[in-house]
């Protein structure tokens, strides 16, 4: 018998589940015949219930909301581009449907963005985006029709106002990654100067956005030098192909076009 | 490199209600907590990257809560304390009236909690209620395991004395037997 061989320490561990299970098995078989032992460890398992139970109201009381924001606003700050007007904002140039990617694909990535959603299930276009948007962003046009219809014809370099907002959408590059699907890179912007650079793939018979970014832009749309650098380090990862050239570029488009017929 | 920056971010938010309870029960009192959270939160957006996906984020974060403690206790300490930001008062509601009677009125749980030594505290803090395992709670408050387990013991003990959870067996508290 191993009865009454328990220390203390043992029978702590035992209620906080810290023990291998083998001699938790020997003290479940213990206690069915000795109710000392019962007691024993009842003290632990009651105290660390009492404990917690007591704390339990700490848990409930709301957080200050002036913590709240606190730290929202430093969650933001270290994601988010400094503001518009701030120094070190360089509107990067309107790029050429045939500049190119490569280059600037290597360039580091940096940390200030207000929002970054890479992936490839696209979930951004179903609005399950948690991260702080301001302002709601005007990003409703991803997903819509206007914009699937702006993807398939735009051509880089051209800028088009979709129908039925106020966003402008221009198209920058399109390239394909390293699955061979056609990609388009491209900016919306609002009538809030917020822009989106994003890029969408063609999965199947639908654009799917792959990879957004949402930073303040300056006057005249164009985005902030950060989000593009993080969109080169996108890039780079899916191993995007050398933009297409113009005419490359409009045999893809009006290939797609044909398909969708 | 900013995803993990987000990501921190976004638990951080999630956290705080957790978070605040143990700077609450570290310190004793809200203001000094709330700040103290800020402080943490801070810490831990700037330090990031350091944050291993797959590890306890909990764990992560109250250490580097509590690390920041021990520093404003010890420069409080050596700068001449002006107001005490120790003292413990109200930690969970309770109405803070007891005084010579306590050895014949039962306290409330909460009530004992806070008059645990800091130690025991916060090591009943980070295992009975916040669930960490006692080799988190040893690496949270950066010591040995077995001291871990021998502070919990005594702070158990007198909290089932103190609130008069169940009898206390009286025997003995020795850690012999320990096997880990």
């Amino acid at each position: 018998m191993t009865r009454a061989d328990f220390s203390d320490e043992i029978l702590m561990r035992f209620a906080d589940g810290e023990l291998d299970t083998g001699t938790a098995a020997e003290v479940e078989r213990a206690m069915e015949t000795d109710d000392a032992l019962v007691a024993r460890v009842a003290l632990f398992i009651e105290t660390r219930h009492a404990a917690k139970a007591a704390m339990e109201p700490l848990l409930d009381e709301p957080v200050p909301s002036e913590l709240k924001r606190a730290v929202e606003r430093m969650v933001m700050e270290k994601t988010s581009p400094p503001s518009v007007s701030g120094a070190g904002i360089l509107p990067f140039p309107r790029r050429a449907a045939n500049e190119s990617h490569r280059s600037r694909w290597l360039a580091p990535v940096a940390a200030s963005l207000a929002a970054v959603v890479a992936g490839f299930g696209g979930y951004w276009l179903r609005g399950s985006v948690e991260a702080p948007i301001e302002g709601g962003l005007g990003v409703a046009a991803i997903g819509s029709p206007a914009l699937d219809e702006a993807l398939a014809t735009v051509a880089a370099g051209e800028e088009r106002r979709l129908p039925g907002s106020d966003q402008r959408f221009r198209a920058i590059a399109t390239f394909r990654d390293n699955a061979q699907a056609l990609c388009r890179e491209f900016e919306l912007d609002s009538d809030d100067r917020s822009t989106v650079v994003s890029v969408a793939c063609r999965a199947g018979s639908e654009w799917r956005v792959t990879f957004a970014v949402i930073a303040p832009g300056a006057t005249g749309g164009y985005a902030p030098a950060s989000s593009t650098e993080t969109l080169d380090a996108y890039l780079t990862a899916i191993d995007a192909g050398a933009p297409l050239e113009a005419a490359e570029e409009a045999r893809a488009l009006s290939e797609l076009q044909g398909a969708q017929r | 490199m900013s995803n993990a920056v987000k990501d921190v971010g976004e638990r951080l938010m999630a956290f705080l209600p957790n978070l605040r309870r143990f700077a609450i029960s570290l310190c004793g009192s809200r203001d000094v907590a709330d700040d103290l959270v800020q402080s943490a939160c801070e810490r831990a957006l700037a330090s990031a990257e350091r944050f291993e996906p797959g590890t306890r984020f909990d764990a992560w974060i109250f250490r580097i809560l509590r690390n920041l403690w021990i520093d404003q206790v010890r420069r409080q300490k050596t700068a001449g304390v002006q107001d005490d930001i120790t003292e413990r008062h109200d930690i969970a509601g309770s109405s803070g009236e007891r005084e010579t009677e306590a050895r014949l009125t039962l306290k409330t749980v909460a009530e004992a909690i806070t008059e645990l030594p800091d130690e025991q505290r916060e090591v009943v803090l980070l295992v009975c209620v916040e669930e960490l395992s006692y080799r988190e709670a040893a690496d949270v408050m950066g010591i040995p395991i077995g001291t871990v387990m021998s502070r919990l013991m005594r702070a158990r003990r007198s909290l089932a004395e103190a609130a008069g959870i169940t009898q206390a067996t009286g025997r003995s508290q020795s850690m012999k037997g320990a096997n880990e």
